[in-house]
């Protein structure tokens, strides 16, 4: 009986050294990740000076629709009567008829300001994040169209699918109290 | 000819081509237009203190805790799953979650790079529960178990020998998932959760698919992903095996009614077994050292086929993708490249990203040449430890000791208390 009650305390006092054995690496594999300067989590963006509007942000997203919005840089638009983020390279007239327009979804604006000045502003409920205005504003115009996350929606993945999908790595993380790479604030 | 496409050629043609960026100044309103500023949205990531989610983990393991070792009732279980569910699924969206965090640790600890410690404690606290008090996490808190546990209407037993062989794949599933995490080729384990589409309430059509087809497979047999997927799972049983308090599925003793072997959903209800024979001690001592001997077999057969299946993995990591692309293209000369420009178009757009980053190939193959390496060495250890494990399961076949009562496996029981309410020692005696 003494012999059988020594043997159990042996075995409790292994199977705590097993268990303390093992809580200390799951503590130390968390606290060696966890070690290392971290600046918050972060949340995801696009570098719109490496992004090549692919298309894959409209597709990828794990939202549908896509997180990821046109924006306006309203500072680098040239306010052009002829936006070539706004009309079809084969445009018949330079009129607001859809099948004039880049955008499928019919999402940008076109304002009268001034002869021979139009503003163009982007709705962005309809946007779907295809980025065909964006590449023509961006080959032809000033560029000031670009795709941006909308933090609004992203629901910031553990990892972004866009981001793992996208050919130009143009995807990074950036703090976030400041979400958004402005291209008009970018040098 | 349209006005716009003469405008485009004449304007490709110019010199403004050359420079990006304002080829069209911004005019001066004479009707002092104000140029407007588009709103950016916060983040709302900044309005949740991440201390608050630590705390409510902590809070529902301690509650899934209770609920297992001291009230032990399915019924309260059950709500507070569906709480769960409610709070860590569908408000917290189910990301970021312990079972994708194994790869952000993993990622952090061998490839250098940091991680916020409210996303370590996500890995480790469910981990130190599970060695405190069995499988708790599972219990109630995941919600990507307890979406499963909610639909599982009439299980069916999974025969023994498929059920060791489907096994194996959460192993290499962790095994593998680690290697490309660190090796910088994405979050695999994230890309199969097939649950978090619904906690977001919007997902593509494949993503929706797989989830509805994991609901269906859920009702007939219990729990796929966490038996046969889960990566994290297989950590939670390394911790539950050494668990300090088990899952008791009796509140006294045990007699043997065989009550609780049916209503087990996972079957982790582990039945009586004799106590051996001299002739069949010898045999089953016998069997033991024979996997011993194979034991270092089955390690380097792991390692040498990890090896091998490295290069393939290799390919998910899209600079060597990059690469294979480049090289099925054939090497480049000077008149290739100059012929390049008309073609911007109809190339992959891994090959117009490639040509506007004015990185050479030479570059681009070295890298894929090293990362492959790289892959190489890590899944010959992911391969190593797979073998490792499978000898281990084997060792553990060959029981000596045995076992007078029924009693909760403690590895694959998710304690979820299904046998709690079968056990007819358990209920109150009726005055
Ligand atoms: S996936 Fe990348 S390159 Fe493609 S549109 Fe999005 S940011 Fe641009
Ligand atoms: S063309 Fe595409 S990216 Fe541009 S506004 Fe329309 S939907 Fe959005
Ligand atoms: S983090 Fe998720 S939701 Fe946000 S843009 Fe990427 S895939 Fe879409
Ligand atoms: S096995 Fe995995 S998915 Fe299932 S409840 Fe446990 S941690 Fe969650
Ligand atoms: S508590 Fe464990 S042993 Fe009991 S029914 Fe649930 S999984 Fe099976």
């Amino acid at each position: 009986m003494e012999q059988g009650d020594r043997r159990m305390t042996r075995r409790a006092a292994a199977a705590w050294l097993l268990r303390a054995g093992t809580g200390a690496l799951v503590a130390a594999l968390a606290g060696r990740a966890a070690s290392r300067p971290a600046p918050g989590r972060g949340v995801w963006q696009i570098d719109p000076r490496k992004c090549i509007q692919c298309g894959r942000c409209e597709t990828e997203c794990v939202l549908q629709p896509s997180a990821v919005k046109c924006v306006h840089g309203y500072a680098m638009c040239g306010y052009c009567k002829l936006c070539f983020g706004y009309f079809l390279p084969d445009a018949a007239r330079l009129d607001e008829a859809a099948e004039n327009q880049t955008c499928p979804t019919g999402a940008i604006r076109r304002k009268f300001i001034e002869d021979p000045y139009f503003e163009y502003s982007i709705e962005e409920g309809l946007c779907t994040g295809c980025g065909l205005c964006v590449k023509g504003c961006t080959n032809f115009g000033n560029g000031s169209l670009y795709l941006q996350v909308r933090h609004d929606r992203c629901v910031n993945c553990n990892a972004c699918r866009i981001a793992e999908a996208c050919p130009a790595q143009a995807f990074t993380r950036v703090s976030a109290a400041s979400p958004y790479l402005l291209k008009e604030t970018l040098s | 000819m349209s006005v716009v496409r003469v405008f485009c050629l004449l304007l490709a043609l110019g010199p403004a081509w050359a420079s990006a960026e304002s080829r069209f100044p911004q005019p001066q309103f004479d009707s002092g237009h104000v140029v407007p500023q588009a709103a950016h949205p916060p983040s709302s990531l900044e309005h949740v203190p991440p201390l608050a989610d630590t705390l409510a983990l902590v809070l529902a393991l301690a509650v899934a805790a209770l609920l297992v070792h001291r009230v032990r009732s399915r019924r309260w279980l059950l709500v507070f799953t569906a709480g769960c569910l409610l709070w860590f699924g569908f408000l917290k969206r189910g990301c970021v979650c312990p079972v994708g965090v194994v790869q952000n640790v993993a990622e952090a600890v061998w490839a250098g790079g940091g991680l916020a410690w409210p996303v370590a404690a996500l890995f480790a606290l469910p981990l130190l529960a599970a060695l405190l008090g069995g499988r708790l996490f599972c219990a109630a808190v995941c919600p990507l178990g307890a979406v499963q546990e909610l639909v599982i209407i009439r299980p069916l037993r999974v025969p023994r020998a498929l059920d060791a062989v489907l096994r194996l794949v959460p192993l290499a599933v962790l095994a593998f998932g680690t290697v490309l995490a660190v090796n910088g080729a994405g979050y695999w384990i994230c890309r199969t959760d097939p649950f978090v589409g619904l906690f977001r309430c919007s997902a593509p059509l494949p993503m929706l698919l797989a989830g509805m087809a994991v609901v269906l497979l859920g009702m007939v047999v219990a729990r796929p992903y966490c038996r046969y997927f889960c990566p994290y799972g297989v950590l939670l049983e390394v911790c539950a095996r050494l668990a300090w308090r088990r899952v008791e599925i009796t509140g006294s003793t045990c007699v043997n009614c065989r009550l609780c072997v049916g209503v087990c959903p996972v079957g982790a209800v582990a039945a009586p077994r004799e106590a051996l024979n001299e002739a069949a001690r010898s045999r089953q001592f016998g069997h033991f050292l024979r996997i011993l001997a194979v034991m270092p077999l089955l390690v380097a057969g792991g390692a040498g086929a990890g090896w091998l299946a490295g290069a393939a993995l290799a390919r998910a990591h899209p600079q060597v993708a990059l690469a294979a692309r480049l090289a099925a293209q054939g090497p480049a000369t000077a008149a290739e490249a100059e012929a390049e420009g008309p073609a911007e178009a109809e190339a992959a757009p891994e090959i117009q990203a490639f040509r506007r980053s004015g990185r050479d190939r030479a570059e681009v193959a070295s890298l894929s040449a090293a990362l492959v390496l790289s892959f190489r060495r890590g899944s010959a250890w992911a391969g190593a430890c797979i073998g490792l494990v499978v000898a281990l399961r084997l060792l553990g076949l060959t029981r000596l000791s045995a076992l007078s009562v029924h009693e909760a496996d403690r590895v694959r029981c998710v304690a979820c208390g299904r046998c709690f309410p079968a056990c007819p020692k358990n209920r109150r005696p009726t005055a």
